[in-house]
């Protein structure tokens, strides 16, 4: 080889290796962040799922029905939570044979005891704090699997506030976005693919979904808002209005996908059915619609996630709110998981901060498994033809 | 042998893709219980025009058609004529092997149910066996009738596209370039099958095969450009042409 190819070789290669590694080291950085993300988050919700509860001896007489607070003696009673208190006398209602006893109960402890108690920083006076150490020290307060966190909806007071209300309320909204949105979007992209002629209308509809795929979610937050809630009149913060509104935007994915999915289909089965006679409709549903279901599946649950973690055109139509009922229908106020974790990161008290990364956490989970079976799913029935 | 009757014809038959005139005036017979066969250049439109004779044109956007198309003295581009029934009285084969992604059973009973041809249960059991037996394939899938289709191979799939054809017994079978991508073992029990099925129907193929083409048809018609140049007896095509374009294509001199 002569020096001069020589060189040029040698160069080509050293700039090679020199992309390579810029390449590494991107990916390196992602990968930090990521570690960091999760870490930070994991670290910082895991104390949520564990809850301070005090053992106290309950006694029940006839007076708690109108002082619950009289339940328990007077030094410990600040520890506790009001919710518990509050629930007092109507479990005296329900069980009056519990009058006149005496238990020694677990009870679940105040936020600031819960915060105490995990090292943080908390509004607890002095005197207070010497008496949880003093409980403390008799065995008297435990750390428990907080299962408030997934049977209570948002309180006011943080140690019994939970995500329930907002799961049940992201369900019925994701019912409703893909009552709407998958019907919808299926059957225009196989009207798009399979019936309409090309010519320049279809080619601008085309066009335009394309764009609409692209445009800033709060733009359908604003569009739900003027159709649904100021035109059609349905509920404000209603699963019925959150869902439609999120149906709009998953419409315009769905349609792309299913399109991309009913075009993987090859010309030669169209063929094959047409050739013995079957009709426009029977060659969709009998050959073209079976084959392309996995991908359509794939990009409805995609684009379901993504609603799932939606947070700005909900906050148009009113979701994003103080609502500790978790709904009973689709026209009851409803809130979602998105909008509990923002409204909890705003919230002054500390324990909501924990249930913030603990609600991102659970959040995170679904959507990775959502994302995990449409991999799976496209991995099952991966073909060729 | 001629004066067979004539079970489909063409007359003055044009189409067009857009502004492209893809054939010009093509009128051609064919006879019933004989076996036709197309060939000619690449191109000059042999696939458009069987592809007209049981109207899967139709679906090619852009495309127009001019002339009249006979199935038994009947125009089956008339109203009165429905293309899927059409298309159940006359059958296709495509170039490549294209079964559905479904079982063997499934790929033969699915147009005779779709045609309510055949009740479930044992009288589609029957449909499908002596299907498959018509395209001689029972010996070799009889006893794998729910394997996937596409795990037979591109023989037996071709083999398979021809009994799913026969399901619903159509009078009338067009088949192009059936064997172009099959080897010579496959493309002979083709060929012998093509010969047996001539007595229950009749056929009409595209080759660019020229032997096969002199093997298997009673007639032959030589395109040329979008033009029928020469319609005859196979034997007298190929022996003594009356155009010189004929004789320069089939002694191989262009195409
Ligand atoms: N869908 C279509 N749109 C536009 N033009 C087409 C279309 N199909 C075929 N043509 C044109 O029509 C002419 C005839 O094509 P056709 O496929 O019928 O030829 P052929 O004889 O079958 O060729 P081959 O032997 O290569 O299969 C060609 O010029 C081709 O470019
Ligand atoms: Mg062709």
């Amino acid at each position: 080889m002569d020096p001069n190819s020589l060189k040029r070789t040698r160069m080509r290669y050293r700039s090679e290796r020199r992309f390579k590694l810029y390449c590494a080291m991107a990916l390196v950085l992602a990968g930090v962040f990521l570690v960091i993300f999760f870490a930070d988050i994991i670290s910082k919700g895991y104390p949520a799922f564990w809850q301070a509860q005090i053992k106290v001896d309950v006694s029940y007489t006839q007076d708690v029905k109108e002082l619950p607070f009289l339940a328990v003696g007077e030094d410990v009673s600040e520890l506790i939570s009001r919710s518990w208190f509050r629930q007092l006398p109507r479990k005296l209602n329900e069980h009056p044979e519990l009058i006149g006893t005496t238990r020694s109960k677990w009870v679940l402890a105040d936020g600031a005891v819960d915060q105490y108690l995990k090292d943080k920083p908390n509004g607890l006076d002095k005197e207070q704090k010497n008496l949880v150490d003093r409980l403390r020290n008799q065995d008297r307060t435990k750390l428990a699997f907080n299962t408030y966190f997934f049977t209570q909806g948002d309180s006011k007071l943080p140690e019994s506030s939970g995500i329930f209300s907002a799961a049940v309320g992201t369900v019925y909204v994701m019912i409703v976005t893909m009552a709407f949105s998958l019907p919808t979007g299926v059957l225009t992209a196989i009207y798009l693919e399979e019936f309409a002629r090309d010519n320049w209308l279809t080619r601008a509809i085309e066009v335009n979904i394309n764009n609409l795929a692209a445009i800033p979610s709060i733009l359908y937050g604003l569009l739900g808002l003027a159709i649904f809630i100021n035109y059609v009149g349905i509920p404000r913060s209603s699963a019925l209005a959150g869902g439609l509104t999120l149906g709009l935007m998953s419409l315009p994915v769905i349609i792309i996908s299913s399109r991309a999915a009913l075009r993987a289909v090859p010309d030669s089965i169209r063929e094959a059915a047409f050739g013995v006679g079957a009709s426009r409709w029977q060659v969709v549903s009998h050959h073209v619609l079976p084959m392309s279901l996995p991908g359509i599946l794939t990009g409805s649950i995609i684009a379901l996630a993504q609603a799932m973690g939606e947070t700005a055109p909900l906050l148009l139509v009113g979701m994003m709110a103080f609502i500790p009922e978790a709904p009973s229908g689709f026209t009851d106020a409803a809130t979602v998981m998105p909008a509990q974790i923002y409204t909890w990161s705003s919230a002054a008290l500390r324990p909501y901060a924990e249930r913030t990364a603990a609600a991102i956490l659970v959040l995170l989970a679904v959507l990775i498994l959502l994302n995990l079976t449409a991999v799976f799913l496209r991995k099952r029935y991966e073909r060729t033809w | 042998m001629n004066d067979a009757q004539v079970k489909m014809a063409t007359r003055e038959l044009n189409v067009y893709y857009g502004e492209h005139r893809a054939l010009q005036d093509v009128s051609i017979p064919f006879y019933a219980h004989q076996v036709t066969a197309l060939i000619g250049p690449s191109g000059c439109g042999k696939s458009t025009y069987i592809r007209c004779l049981n109207r899967m044109n139709d679906l090619v956007p852009n495309s127009r058609i001019e002339g009249e198309v006979y199935l038994d003295r009947e125009e089956i581009y008339s109203t009165s004529m429905d293309a899927v029934e059409l298309r159940r009285r006359v059958g296709m084969v495509f170039q490549k092997p294209n079964p559905f992604p479904k079982s063997v059973y499934e790929n033969v009973a699915y147009a005779p149910r779709i045609h309510g041809l055949a009740r479930k249960g044992t009288e589609m059991d029957q449909l499908v066996e002596t299907s498959l037996r018509k395209a001689g394939l029972w010996e070799e899938v009889g006893d794998r009738l729910s394997l996937p289709a596409t795990s037979l191979s591109g023989g037996q799939q071709q083999r398979l596209c021809i009994a799913r054809a026969l399901a619903v017994e159509p009078e009338v079978l067009l088949m192009d370039e059936p064997a172009s991508a099959l080897d010579p073992i496959a493309t002979q029990k083709i060929e012998d099958l093509i010969y047996e099925l001539k007595s229950r129907l009749t056929i009409i193929i595209v080759t660019h095969n020229m032997q096969q083409a002199s093997r298997v048809s009673d007639r032959t018609a030589f395109f040329y450009m979008g033009e029928v140049v020469e319609v005859d007896d196979t034997q007298t095509l190929f022996t003594r042409p009356s155009k010189k374009q004929t004789e320069e294509y089939i002694t191989g001199r262009f195409g």
